[in-house]
């Protein structure tokens, strides 16, 4: 079966070259939108097994973008691919659920591949991403909250050599683990992370007596 | 968004408008030292009911300039001018009460304290020349309805200067304090919305660039060449715009700085904290970084890659700076160690040690080499 990706960016001449490109690779291109509430209305519509997310859209945000979607499909994955994203906005983006991040200039296999994995449910890894999780959990670790997440060793040790650029091949034979159980880890890191989001935006909304969603 | 500025005159008086406030309170506290005043005399008055009618006016013109100085018109040096005009009647009213010839030998005037009013309102209005006036005016007066001047009447007119000079210039310099915090205040508007500006204008420039790029690599030949240009121009902008303000107390941050390194072939892996070293330790980390990688580009081989990892470790810092490249067989390093040209690696060290910290190095032939340098992080102030 083609996964059915779709394609969420402001700038008409990205959407048009990936949207061609990614057909030429034997992606069925579903949908395209360029900004916050058109992405969520379509997305919901069109049912995409991959989203491809820029994090600027405009005036409005991929954050919210992917807050949203996710909130509506589950099963859909979102992949951020953004050209001038801050440090900040990826963080937020991934906590809230996308499950990868790439630059755009990286190349077309590059984007193919990420694509490919995403829809298998892995998740895309950059030596930045890394980095920039291991900077979250230091945080969380020193601002201690209940229940905060925290990494075992092993994975402390795969995100670092992750964020050093070693591939995940190269890992499990430094390491001597399988490719699979590198592979894991890499995912425990993102989804302990996203846990432990959905779990505080909960409790903010009970302590803050939020009780129908969207009233406000 | 830029402040939106008031029109009018007045644009400039909202710091000054507690001195209003306080002038409308001194009115009305002088104006009950006043009848306290008549009170305590009342055997000494001569004219009772003109002392009275005196009070009368005082008080309903009190209520005038309550009413004046908390309104915009009120708060000019025309207003405060007829209050001062005003308030001489007041003065010379005394006659009602008292024979001249008293008033010439000393009997209170029944304005007392009160008259001093009109002096604040126009140091309030008009700064310190405006207060001078006021003091001087009213100082003539005094002096002409008593007809002498004794250390009584040179006490009364050393406190009406000196309170017109005092007021006169604390308006002055609320008024400056005012112009320049409206002035700061749209100074920061303009540069938010200056990065609001840039930031989507940066993305759109990014954007062309990673489609340049892109395109470029796979039509090949020279467009290929232009895509590699485009490249280097997008790594170098999206490092500019990753690099964040210094942060005060005397810290900047490591990462902004190690963040302007980042070439085609080096990516340089932050958390999104910053990482804060005092200023020296920043300079000398960057230096021995960059040292690190120009090595990189002479011996790890032409498609070689690096990346610089920051790593905050709560009390210590960790910057690791590692390449793919060829690598370093033991022998040549201990061969160069006995030959005493280490050269990059001396030279990293020597720094690295009189910054207080370790440095390791990790290499093996075909593995690349892996620089780990650990510091400790300053304490909190």
């Amino acid at each position: 079966m083609t996964t059915r990706v779709m394609i969420v960016d402001d700038h008409p001449i990205w959407r048009d070259g990936v949207e061609r490109d990614l057909t030429d690779r034997g992606y069925d291109v579903v949908a395209t939108a360029g900004d916050v509430g058109a992405a969520v209305r379509i997305a919901s519509a069109a049912r995409p097994d991959v989203v491809l997310m820029d994090l600027q859209l405009g005036e409005g945000s991929g954050v919210d973008a992917t807050q949203q979607i996710l909130e509506r499909l589950p099963d859909t994955r979102v992949l951020v691919v953004s050209a001038s994203a801050e440090h900040g906005d990826v963080l937020a983006a991934v906590k809230n659920g996308a499950s990868g991040y790439l630059v755009k200039s990286a190349s077309g296999d590059e984007l193919d591949d990420a694509v490919r994995r995403t829809a298998q449910g892995d998740a895309v890894f950059s030596a930045g991403l890394a980095g920039l999780l291991l900077g979250e959990y230091r945080r969380l670790h020193d601002e201690p909250e209940p229940d905060a997440p925290t990494l075992t060793a092993r994975e402390t040790e795969v995100l670092r050599l992750v964020a050093r650029g070693l591939t995940a091949r190269q890992i499990a034979s430094r390491l001597t683990l399988s490719h699979r159980t590198v592979e894991n880890h890499v995912q425990n890191t993102l989804r302990k992370l996203q846990l432990h989001n959905r779990a505080e935006l909960v409790r903010y909304a009970i302590e803050h007596g939020i009780d129908d969603e969207e009233s406000s | 968004m830029l402040p939106v500025t008031a029109s009018g005159t007045d644009r400039h008086d909202d710091l000054v408008l507690p001195l209003w406030r306080a002038l409308v309170v001194f009115r009305l506290v002088t104006w009950c030292f006043a009848v306290a005043g008549v009170y305590l005399r009342r055997d000494e008055i001569d004219h009772m009911a003109g002392a009275v009618a005196v009070l009368t006016v005082m008080a309903a013109w009190t209520g005038v300039v309550t009413v004046g100085y908390s309104r915009e018109w009120g708060r000019r040096w025309p207003f405060a001018t007829v209050d001062l005009g005003v308030t001489l009647i007041c003065m010379a009213g005394t006659v009602l009460a008292y024979s001249l010839d008293r008033i010439h030998g000393g009997a209170a005037i029944l304005t007392s304290v009160w008259a001093a009013g009109p002096t604040l309102a126009l140091a309030v209005a008009a700064g310190r020349n405006g207060g001078l006036i006021g003091a001087g005016v009213t100082s003539v007066a005094l002096v002409a309805w008593r007809q002498r001047i004794t250390p009584v009447e040179i006490n009364n007119i050393q406190l009406l200067v000196i309170a017109g000079l005092v007021v006169g210039y604390a308006a002055t310099a609320t008024r400056r304090a005012s112009v320049r915090l409206r002035a700061a205040l749209a100074a920061q508007g303009a540069a938010e919305e200056r990065v609001r500006l840039s930031r989507s204008f940066h993305d759109g420039v990014l954007q062309v660039l990673a489609h340049v790029k892109r395109r470029g690599s796979e039509l090949g030949g020279e467009a290929a060449t232009l895509g590699v240009l485009a490249g280097e121009q997008e790594i170098a902008l999206r490092s500019l715009i990753a690099q964040r303000p210094q942060i005060a107390s005397g810290r900047s941050d490591l990462c902004s700085a190690l963040t302007g390194l980042q070439t085609t072939t080096v990516d340089v892996v932050v958390p999104a904290q910053a990482v804060l070293l005092e200023p020296h330790a920043v300079h000398e980390l960057t230096a021995v970084v960059g040292e690190a990688l120009a090595n990189v580009r002479q011996h790890a081989g032409p498609d070689a890659r690096a990346w610089v990892v920051v790593e905050d470790l709560g009390d210590a810092v960790a910057v690791c700076v590692r390449d793919d490249g060829i690598g370093i067989a033991p022998d040549r390093l201990s061969q160069a160690e006995r030959e005493g040209r280490l050269g990059v690696a001396q030279s990293i060290r020597g720094r690295v040690r009189d910054l207080g910290g370790r440095v390791d190095l990790h290499t093996a032939p075909g593995e690349g080499a892996e620089w780990e340098i650990t510091i400790d992080k300053p304490r909190d102030p």
